[in-house]
């Protein structure tokens, strides 16, 4: 492989192409699967990596360091990581709309279907199973879903709450898929809702599913990029 | 500087919120959780010692970057004159809900940095700052004061020597 080839590849996985140089690329990975076995590899590399380091950015920094560095005692501005920066590596570059949405159909190929032989479906369950929560996933229709938080349900199975434009929902993964156990209105007005909802807070829509699965407390970020990372295990 | 408080305090503010994630990519760049943390010591120092030179309207966060950086190729140097050896897999102390969790963690954090330690120290800032830290190629780019298309081919050779020192071990993804 040259030295171009493997930039223009590296360029494609990281979002730095313009659409049409991406779908362009895409084609060619899609004529190409030595080209293709190498953009997956790398892909698990990046991901395994990212997954490694995540957790020290999410540990508050200990207060002997912050002492040591005459920054004092640990505020939560220190143990929280700013909104603006704190980017999520891989799942951010390959589900958000900024021309991510190419190769986010790269990472539906890579997990949800097996090699070569289906269209990449980025669906709501493509959303429920690779994204991270408060990150919106940008769809194959066009349209955008964010998953909010995770829990598990009594009976083991992992659920996540999420949000659609103007109606909130909640699901949980049963034999590798997603199931809509509850739906509301979220903070738009009630369309086709399925439960009776208090309008306003987001997330009142679905208190009667989240009591009914007796769901556990949201898992903290670190578990949550874990599960997505290891496919949703059983634990 | 003479309204010297107030900056200092904004200053202090923006470098402890930006301290989280300078803390990760010390610690990907050095070869130990120890030498990690001392890169990120000798950053906030020289930070917080040299403000003035930090141009306003950029980000604190990038500044710090390639202060890390800078330091971490001096000493790199410094360490190859010497010919010290640093052990890779000193014990981190790792948020785990249970044993095996942070075991876990603790191996795949191993592997990663044992990747990363067979990239070149400037291909492996750019790799670092782009899939780990989430900056696109223009904001690593600044950071590290190199055109993007510079940026573009660390990267892409950073890949395949991760490729060649990971190899067929895919370890606790699948």
């Amino acid at each position: 492989m040259t030295d171009e080839t493997e930039e223009r590849l590296a360029a494609f996985l990281d979002g730095a192409m313009s659409t049409a140089e991406a779908a362009e690329f895409e084609a060619r990975l899609s004529s190409d699967p030595e080209l293709a076995a190498r953009a997956e590899r790398w892909l698990a590399n990046d991901r395994r990596i990212a997954a490694a380091f995540a957790p020290i950015a999410l540990a508050p920094v200990p207060s002997e360091l912050l002492q040591t560095m005459g920054l004092g005692e640990p505020t939560p501005v220190a143990s929280a990581p700013s909104a603006a920066n704190d980017n999520p590596p891989w799942w951010r570059r390959h589900a958000l709309p900024l021309g991510g949405a190419v190769a986010a159909s790269l990472v539906a190929i890579l997990l949800l279907a097996p090699p070569s032989t289906q269209a990449p479906k980025r669906d709501l369950s493509f959303a429920l199973e690779t994204g991270r929560s408060l990150t919106p996933v940008r769809l194959a229709d066009g349209s955008s879903v964010t998953p909010t938080l995770t829990v598990k349900a009594a009976d083991g199975r992992w659920c996540r709450e999420y949000r659609r434009s103007s109606t909130v929902g909640l699901a949980c993964r049963e034999a590798g898929r997603w199931k809509v156990e509850a739906q509301g209105a979220g903070s738009g007005p009630a369309d086709g809702s399925e439960i009776a909802v208090a309008s306003g807070a987001d997330g009142s829509a679905l208190d009667a599913g989240f009591a009914r699965l007796g769901a556990s407390d949201p898992v903290n970020g670190n578990d949550e990029a874990a599960l997505i990372r290891d496919g949703w295990p059983a634990r | 500087m003479p309204d010297g408080t107030t900056a200092t305090e904004s200053m202090r503010a923006a470098i402890i919120a930006a301290l989280p994630r300078l803390r990760r990519f010390c610690h990907a760049m050095a070869s130990s959780p120890a030498d990690g943390d001392d890169l990120m010591q000798s950053t906030v120092e020289k930070a917080l010692t040299h403000c003035d030179q930090f141009r306003a309207g950029s980000r604190v966060d990038s500044w710090m970057y390639r202060i890390a950086q800078n330091l971490h190729i001096d000493r790199s140097r410094a360490t190859r004159r010497r010919g010290t050896v640093v052990p890779v897999e000193d014990a981190y102390d790792l948020v785990g809900d249970d044993g095996r969790a942070t075991v876990e963690s603790r191996s795949e954090l191993a592997a990663a940095q044992h990747a990363l330690s067979t990239v070149p120290e400037d291909q492996r800032a750019a790799f670092v700052l782009v899939v780990v830290e989430g900056l696109s190629y223009k904001e690593a780019a600044e950071a590290l004061e190199v055109p993007i298309g510079t940026i573009m081919s660390r990267i892409a050779r950073a890949r395949g020597r991760i490729e060649r020192a990971l190899g067929g071990d895919i370890g606790a993804l699948q």
